[in-house]
């Protein structure tokens, strides 16, 4: 950090070196990013090993990363599109069948049905979270409040959790004939609740699980930027007689915007690819009403029907990618 | 004035004692499940489905944890974990920092779709790719094998996401200077780019830690079987005894194992997380707050 500074300081007391025509030997060491500094010189008469070592090296750092994603994520996409024109079992030849299984599930009851069930999902998890994690996000962000790092280690511990182990914890908690819930419930006289058993209260409580999980990471998030927010624009508008409230909904929304977006996309995302939650809660059930469209396509796979699963991935692919390009456009900062 | 100041005096404090019962209260829903589940493996099975609330009153015991060894292959499934960690996150580690480097701090031809290609991966959700991938691995020989485990997702898009933002915070002089100096461009990389960046790669680390040691949906389809199983897989199977269980009059002993093994899954991140709480919350906000 000191020696950061201090070169810092030298630069700006120096100027902008780079610049300066005996500095030139320099600005050849500079990646290619900053040619644009760079007089038009005599490039052309690069050999081609000096262009590499001069273009090259960005390539080469990013090489690990596009060998495992060529690997593992491009060669498997192509394949599942193709996959997703034919009807294939797993064994034997696969059949062409054109557009048929996007068909097949575009009129079938029960894609849009587990479609419908993650959105209802999302409305029960993304407004309380948000506003949850935001009031928490608040109040810490307060320096002179006592405890503040005690409440913020305690909101990560359960993202910390392993998330099959706290979705088991959850099936002891809120089964209906021996759970603590339900206990609790019958101590101040309430009737017990069907909660991972009826289709009315299954959705919340695998919302709840969702909510409890990651709010606190959603916080920090928007912890960090609060925290970015000068200090100075609070002051300005405590002397110009805002309130708390005027404070937060001038100041502290219209700043944090970007901060938002980011969660609100990522949340997003994550709902709708949901899988491990019902998988071990729930299994889907009851009635199918906690079948997430992570689930569903699922269940393709446990049924071999690996053509009409492809079709799946790819229509929530289509799904996911517009609904974080709709984020992105309504959350994008006026400027 | 001096009204005024008592007034404001006294808000002030309503203000924290307001403050500090909403955050108590936030505070115990997030804890009590994790210290319920904790306390409730070393009862009585019985006494957990009958007196759930009476943490300490109904003696100690260690026979979920004695019969969920018996019954569990939990000792296979943490090595199993321990040798993808390892090997997963040590690539995860380097490889990340280095293509953020490359992206944060060069323009090159072919950046903004190599870029989009990132951001493609971050928005695919894994349950999309597991069809072709599973079927890749079998092509290759590969089902139930550690590389099939610790492969895929190895250079992980959200971190270099992350990272790119940490190290865009760099300042250009001091890589200049570097330069100046005589590094190369990975020794700049090295010597400059990573010591500079500590805070956030330590942050990194332990995400990274933590999302290999939960990681489910992959493990669960190309490792199934007992030998190869990742703890998360062996407690899932876990969950589903429980369920054929639920009718019987066993579902106590059930559940006390089942208590038992999610604490011991538990128990090792709640340390780490502990022990390096400060690098974890320090290495989100790296991001945001400039040195």
């Amino acid at each position: 950090m000191t020696a950061m500074t201090a070169v810092q300081g030298e630069a700006s007391g120096t100027g902008p070196f780079w610049r300066r025509p005996w500095r030139r030997p320099i600005s050849q060491l500079t990646p290619v990013g900053q040619d644009e500094r760079r007089p038009a010189g005599p490039r052309r008469s690069l050999r081609p090993w000096q262009r590499f070592r001069r273009a090259g090296w960005p390539y080469l750092f990013i090489a690990p990363f596009l060998v495992v994603f060529v690997a593992f994520s491009v060669y498997p996409m192509l394949f599942t599109l193709r996959l997703s024109f034919t009807r294939w079992h797993g064994t034997g030849l696969a059949q062409w069948v054109g557009l048929n299984n996007y068909a097949y599930l575009l009129t079938n009851p029960a894609f849009w049905a587990s479609l419908k069930n993650s959105a209802a999902l999302w409305l029960l998890v993304l407004p309380a979270q948000i506003v949850l994690a935001l009031a928490i996000a608040v109040l810490l962000n307060n320096t002179a409040l006592k405890l503040r790092g005690f409440y913020r280690v305690a909101a990560i511990v359960p993202f910390v959790t392993p998330l099959v182990a706290v979705a088991q914890i959850w099936v002891v908690l809120f089964d209906r004939d021996y759970g603590v819930i339900n206990h609790i419930l019958n101590l101040f006289g309430l009737p017990d609740v069907g909660w991972l058993v009826t289709s009315t209260w299954s959705k919340p409580t695998l919302a709840l699980l969702f909510i409890w999980k990651t709010t606190g990471f959603i916080m920090i998030i928007l912890l960090s930027g609060l925290q970015a927010i000068e200090p100075a624009f609070y002051e300005a508008a405590t002397i110009d007689g805002a309130g708390r409230a005027r404070q937060i909904s001038a100041i502290t929304l219209p700043l944090l915007r970007r901060t938002l977006m980011f969660a609100v996309v990522m949340q997003t995302l994550a709902v709708f690819q949901m899988f491990t939650e019902p998988y071990v809660v729930t299994e889907g059930g009851p009635y199918s009403s906690t079948t997430t469209a992570g689930l569903y396509l699922y269940n393709h796979i446990n049924r071999a029907d690996l053509g009409t699963g492809s079709a799946n991935s790819f229509l929530l692919v289509i799904i996911m990618v517009g609904l974080s390009l709709v984020f992105v456009r309504l959350l994008r900062p006026k400027d | 004035m001096a009204v005024i100041s008592t007034t404001a005096a006294r808000r002030r404090l309503a203000s924290q004692v307001g403050s500090h019962l909403f955050l108590a209260a936030v505070t115990a829903a997030f804890l009590a499940p994790v210290i319920w589940a904790l306390l409730s493996a070393f009862k009585q099975p019985v006494a957990i489905i009958q007196r759930p609330l009476d943490l300490f009153g109904s003696g100690f015991t260690l026979v979920n944890y004695v019969r969920m060894f018996q019954d569990v292959p939990i000792g296979q499934g943490f090595f199993n974990t321990a040798i993808v960690l390892v090997i997963k996150g040590a690539i995860t580690m380097l490889g990340a920092p280095l293509a953020a480097y490359g992206f944060a701090k060069y323009t090159f031809p072919g950046k903004p779709i190599l870029f989009g290609a990132v951001m493609v991966t971050l928005m695919l959700p894994v349950i999309v790719l597991i069809i072709p991938l599973l079927l890749e691995m079998k092509e290759l020989g590969w089902v139930g094998t550690y590389q099939a485990l610790i492969l895929p997702g190895s250079v992980d898009a959200f971190a270099i996401f992350w990272m790119r933002q940490v190290i865009a915070a760099v300042p250009d002089e001091l890589l200049d200077a570097g330069r100046i100096d005589g590094c190369s461009e990975p020794g700049v990389f090295w010597r400059i780019v990573l010591p500079a960046i500590r805070p956030g790669l330590a942050g990194l680390g332990v995400l990274t830690i933590m999302n290999i040691y939960n990681d489910f949906v992959w493990p669960v389809v190309v490792a199934s079987s007992s030998k190869m199983a990742t703890l998360q897989v062996v407690l899932s199977t876990l969950a589903q005894n429980i369920a054929g269980h639920r009718i019987s009059a066993d579902y106590a002993s059930v559940t006390g194992e089942l208590l038992a093994a999610s604490s011991i899954a538990l128990i090792p991140l709640l340390v780490l997380f502990i022990l390096l709480q400060k690098h974890f919350i320090n290495g989100i906000l790296a991001g945001s707050v400039k040195g």
